[in-house]
C-alpha cells in the first residue's frame, strides 16, 4: 500500500523524455522564429505535443504512486509547466503564436528544472482534501495567468516594434498574431483564470482558518494583490474600455504578484519552514 | 518514346518593356499564335505564356528534334510580328532539355519574376496551360512537367518566406493593418483625399476583406467620383473628426501643405474611440499627419518612407528565401528529369515483360496438359515440373547467351552483372561454359532452348 502522504517520487522515464523533448522543442521554436524557418517551428510544435504526452504520462505515473499534483511545491510546479504547455498547444491550433511558443516552451523547461531542484519539504499532516483542491485550482489559475502574461509580454514587444517602426526584427519576419489577436487571447485567458483563482483564494482562506494559521503571511498579501490586479483588469476592460498596452502591463503586474507567492512558498520549503 | 522539353521566349531579364511590347500578344491573338507554334516543324506539344513581364513558348519535341523545334518556334514568333526590331530577336532566349525544365519550374515558383515570390505568375501559367489543353496543343509531357512545376511552386511558397510580406507600397497598408487587427473583415476604412496611391491602397484593403469603405475629400465631386470607383460611401469633409473616430484604418493622401490630422484633432479622436487601436497610413507628401500623432495611445502612424522601408525589408527577406527556394527547385527538377528519362525505356520494359509472359504461358499450357494425364506417377509429375521450369529458363536465356558471345560481349557482360544479382568467379575469357550451371541447360546442350524445343511430354 503506497504511503498516502508521499510528497514526491523519483521521476519516471517519461519525465526525462519530456524534459529532453521540451528542451529540443524550445531550441527548435527559438531557432525557427529567429531564423524565419516555419518548417522548424512546425516540427518543434509536434515535438511539444510528444513532450506534453510524456509529461502527462509522468504525472499519471506519480498519481498511481499516490503523489498528487498538489502534494508539494515540486509537484505543483511540474503540474504548472504541464498546463502551460497544454495551453500553448491549444492556443497554437488556431493562432499564429510562434513567438509565444519561443517564450513559453523555454519557460516550461525552466519551470520543470525548478520543480526538480526544489525540495519536497516535510509531509503536511493537515493537507486535507480542501487544501489539495485549493492548491490545484491555484496552480491552474496561475498557469492561465502565466499564459496571459506571456502573451502580454509579446504584445508589448510587438507594439513597441510597430510604434518605433522597426521592420527588421525577427517578429516582423515571422508570422505572428496581430496585436488585437494577442490582446483578445490574453483577455480570454485572464477571464478563464480569474474565477478559478478566486475559488482557490476562498478555499485557501477557509483552509487557513481551519488550520488556525495566521492570515498575516506575506504570500497571502501577494495572492490578494494578484487577485486585485486581475479583478481590476477585468473590470477595467469591461467598464472603462482598457485594452492593449495598459491591459498588458496590469496582466504582468498580476502575474509578478502570483510568482511572488510561488517564490515565497519555494523559499519556505527550501529553508524548511 | 521520350521527349525533349524546350523554352523559347523573352522576359524582363533580357528585354526592356520597349522590346517586350513588340512581342506581347493580346488575349485574342493567343489562340492563333499557339496554333501556329504548335504546327511548327518538330513541335509535339506547346503552350504560350504572354504577360507584361514575359512572352514564352514552352514545348515538347521528339528526343532529337529539340533544336529543330526551337528554331521553328523562334521563326514563328518573330514572323508573327514581322518586321520586328533587331533587339527582339537578340532578346529571345532558348533552353532545351534540363535547362528548359529548370526554367519552367523557376518561373512557376516566381523565382524568375521581377518581384521574386509574386503570386500572379502561377495563375497566369495555369491559365496558359488550360488554354493550350483546350486547343489540343498541350499533351502529357507538358502536362506532367507543369504538374511537377506547380508542386515545386507550392513547396517553395510553404517552406520558404519567399511570398511573405507586401512587395509594393500600395499593399503595405494591408500588411500594417493586419499586424494590428488580424482579419480586416468588419473593419472600417476611411480614405482621406483622393490621391492615386490612396485609391490603390483602398483597393487592396477592399480585396483583403474590408467591407466598409468611406471616402472624404475637400472637393465633394471628387469624393463622390472616387466613392463610385471604389464602391465606397462619400462623406462631407466637414465631418472629418467624426469619420476619424469611427474608422479603424485611415489612408490619407490630400494635397494639403499643412497637416490635416493634427495632434489636437487626433487626441480628441482617440478619446472618442476610447483608445481603440487605429492605423493611419499617410501617403501624402507633404505629410497629412503630424508626426506626433504616432505617439498617441492606440494610434499606429506610418508615412510614405515607412512604407518604402517595409517594402525594402520584405524584398530583402524574399531575396534570402530565394536561395533556399532554388535548392527546392533543383531537387524537383532532378526528380522530373529522372521521370522523363525513365519514359524512354518504358516501351522496352513493356516488351520484355510481354516476352517473358509469352514464354512462360507456352510452357505452362504444355505442363498443364501433361499433368492432366492421370497415368503419371508422382515421380513423373515432379520430373515434368522441373523439366518445364528448366525449359522456361533455357528459352529465356537463349538470346542473351548468344548475344554475350558477340563482339560486344564485354559491354553486355557488364550490363548483365548490373541487371542480375550475380558474381563471376573466373575471368570471362578463360571460363569454359559448363553445361547445366546455375541449374539451367546451356543453349548448346539443350535443344529446347532453340527455336524448336523438345517436348516435355516426350520426356515424361
Amino acid at each position: 500500500m503506497p504511503d498516502d502522504r508521499l510528497l514526491s517520487v523519483p521521476p519516471s522515464p517519461a519525465f526525462w523524455a519530456a524534459v529532453v523533448l521540451y528542451a529540443g522543442a524550445a531550441i527548435g521554436l527559438l531557432s525557427g522564429f529567429l531564423r524565419s524557418r516555419p518548417r522548424w517551428t512546425r516540427v518543434a510544435r509536434l515535438v511539444v505535443v510528444a513532450a506534453f504526452v510524456c509529461h502527462g504520462v509522468d504525472i499519471g505515473w506519480r498519481g498511481v504512486d499516490s503523489v498528487h499534483p498538489a502534494a508539494s511545491v515540486r509537484e505543483a510546479l511540474g503540474f504548472l509547466a504541464w498546463i502551460i504547455a497544454g495551453g500553448y498547444l491549444a492556443a497554437s491550433i488556431r493562432n499564429r503564436i510562434d513567438l509565444a511558443g519561443a517564450v513559453l516552451v523555454p519557460m516550461v523547461v525552466v519551470v520543470l528544472a525548478a520543480a526538480r531542484l526544489s525540495p519536497t519539504g516535510q509531509p503536511q499532516d493537515d493537507l486535507t482534501l480542501l487544501g489539495r483542491i485549493h492548491i490545484s485550482l491555484a496552480t491552474i489559475g496561475v498557469a492561465l495567468f502565466g499564459l496571459a502574461s506571456a502573451l502580454a509580454f509579446i504584445y508589448l514587444l510587438e507594439e513597441r516594434n510597430l510604434k518605433r517602426k522597426r521592420f527588421d526584427t525577427a517578429s516582423w519576419k515571422a508570422p505572428v498574431e496581430s496585436l488585437a489577436g494577442l490582446d483578445g487571447m490574453g483577455q480570454r485567458l485572464v477571464a478563464a483564470g480569474f474565477p478559478v483563482f478566486t475559488v482557490a483564494m476562498v478555499l485557501g482562506m477557509i483552509w487557513t482558518t481551519q488550520r488556525g494559521s495566521s492570515m498575516g503571511r506575506p504570500e497571502y498579501l501577494a495572492a490578494v494583490i494578484t487577485w486585485v490586479a486581475y479583478a481590476g483588469l477585468l473590470g477595467g476592460r469591461l467598464g472603462l474600455g482598457w485594452r492593449g498596452r495598459r491591459a498588458a502591463y496590469v496582466t504582468l503586474v498580476g502575474f509578478a504578484a502570483a510568482l511572488t507567492v510561488l517564490a515565497i512558498y519555494f523559499v519556505r520549503r527550501w529553508v524548511g519552514g | 518514346m521520350s521527349a525533349s522539353l524546350f523554352v523559347v521566349g523573352l522576359s524582363w531579364r533580357t528585354a526592356p518593356v520597349a522590346v517586350r511590347e513588340h512581342l506581347a500578344f493580346a488575349e485574342d491573338e493567343l489562340g492563333p499564335v499557339l496554333a501556329e507554334v504548335r504546327s511548327s516543324s518538330g513541335v509535339a506539344e506547346a503552350m504560350l505564356v504572354s504577360t507584361c513581364n514575359r512572352v514564352e513558348v514552352y514545348g515538347a519535341a521528339a528526343p532529337d528534334d529539340g533544336a529543330r523545334a526551337v528554331a521553328a518556334v523562334r521563326r514563328a514568333l518573330v514572323a508573327r510580328r514581322a518586321p520586328v526590331p533587331r533587339e527582339v530577336a537578340a532578346a529571345l532566349y532558348e533552353h532545351v532539355g534540363d535547362p528548359a525544365v529548370a526554367h519552367v519550374f523557376k518561373v512557376a515558383a516566381a523565382l524568375d519574376s521581377l518581384v521574386v515570390g509574386e503570386a500572379q505568375i502561377l495563375g497566369q501559367l495555369k491559365d496558359a496551360h488550360a488554354r493550350a489543353v483546350a486547343a489540343g496543343a498541350a499533351g502529357p509531357i507538358l502536362g506532367r512537367c507543369l504538374e511537377r512545376a506547380w508542386g515545386a511552386a507550392k513547396r517553395v511558397r510553404t517552406e520558404t518566406a519567399i511570398a511573405r510580406g507586401a512587395a509594393n507600397v500600395s499593399t503595405v497598408a494591408v500588411d500594417l493593418a493586419a499586424r494590428v487587427f488580424g482579419a480586416l473583415a468588419g473593419k472600417r476604412v476611411l480614405v482621406v483625399g483622393a490621391g492615386k496611391m490612396s485609391t490603390l491602397a483602398a483597393r487592396h484593403l477592399r480585396a483583403a476583406g474590408v467591407t466598409e469603405l468611406v471616402v472624404t475629400n475637400r472637393s465633394p465631386e471628387r469624393a463622390a467620383a472616387l466613392a463610385v470607383e471604389l464602391g465606397a460611401t462619400a462623406q462631407p469633409w466637414e465631418r472629418l473628426g467624426e469619420l476619424l473616430a469611427a474608422a479603424d484604418v485611415v489612408v490619407s493622401s490630400t494635397g494639403a501643405r499643412q497637416p490635416v490630422l493634427t495632434r489636437a484633432l487626433m487626441k480628441q479622436v482617440t478619446k472618442a474611440r476610447r483608445w481603440r487601436p487605429m492605423v493611419i497610413v499617410d501617403i501624402a507628401v507633404p505629410r497629412d499627419a503630424d508626426p506626433e500623432v504616432g505617439e498617441l495611445d492606440g494610434v499606429y502612424l506610418f508615412d510614405i518612407d515607412d512604407l518604402e522601408r517595409v517594402v525594402a525589408a520584405n524584398l530583402a527577406e524574399r531575396g534570402k528565401a530565394a536561395s533556399v527556394a532554388e535548392r527546392i527547385v533543383e531537387v524537383e527538377v532532378a526528380q522530373f528529369g529522372r521521370w522523363l528519362r525513365a519514359q524512354k525505356v518504358v516501351p522496352t520494359i513493356r516488351a520484355l515483360r510481354d516476352h517473358f509472359a509469352a514464354v512462360g504461358a507456352v510452357e505452362a499450357d504444355k505442363l498443364c496438359a501433361l499433368l492432366a494425364r492421370k497415368e503419371l506417377s508422382p515421380g513423373q509429375r515432379e520430373q515434368a515440373v522441373r523439366r518445364s521450369i528448366e525449359l522456361v529458363v533455357a528459352r529465356l536465356l537463349h538470346h542473351p547467351q548468344m548475344a554475350l558471345k558477340s563482339d560486344d560481349a564485354e559491354t553486355l557482360a557488364g550490363a548483365v552483372r548490373r541487371l542480375f544479382p550475380i558474381e563471376t568467379v573466373e575471368a570471362e575469357a578463360g571460363a569454359s561454359e559448363a553445361p547445366g550451371t546455375a541449374g539451367a541447360p546451356s543453349a548448346e546442350s539443350t535443344p529446347a532452348a532453340g527455336p524448336a524445343p523438345r517436348s516435355i511430354a516426350a520426356g515424361g
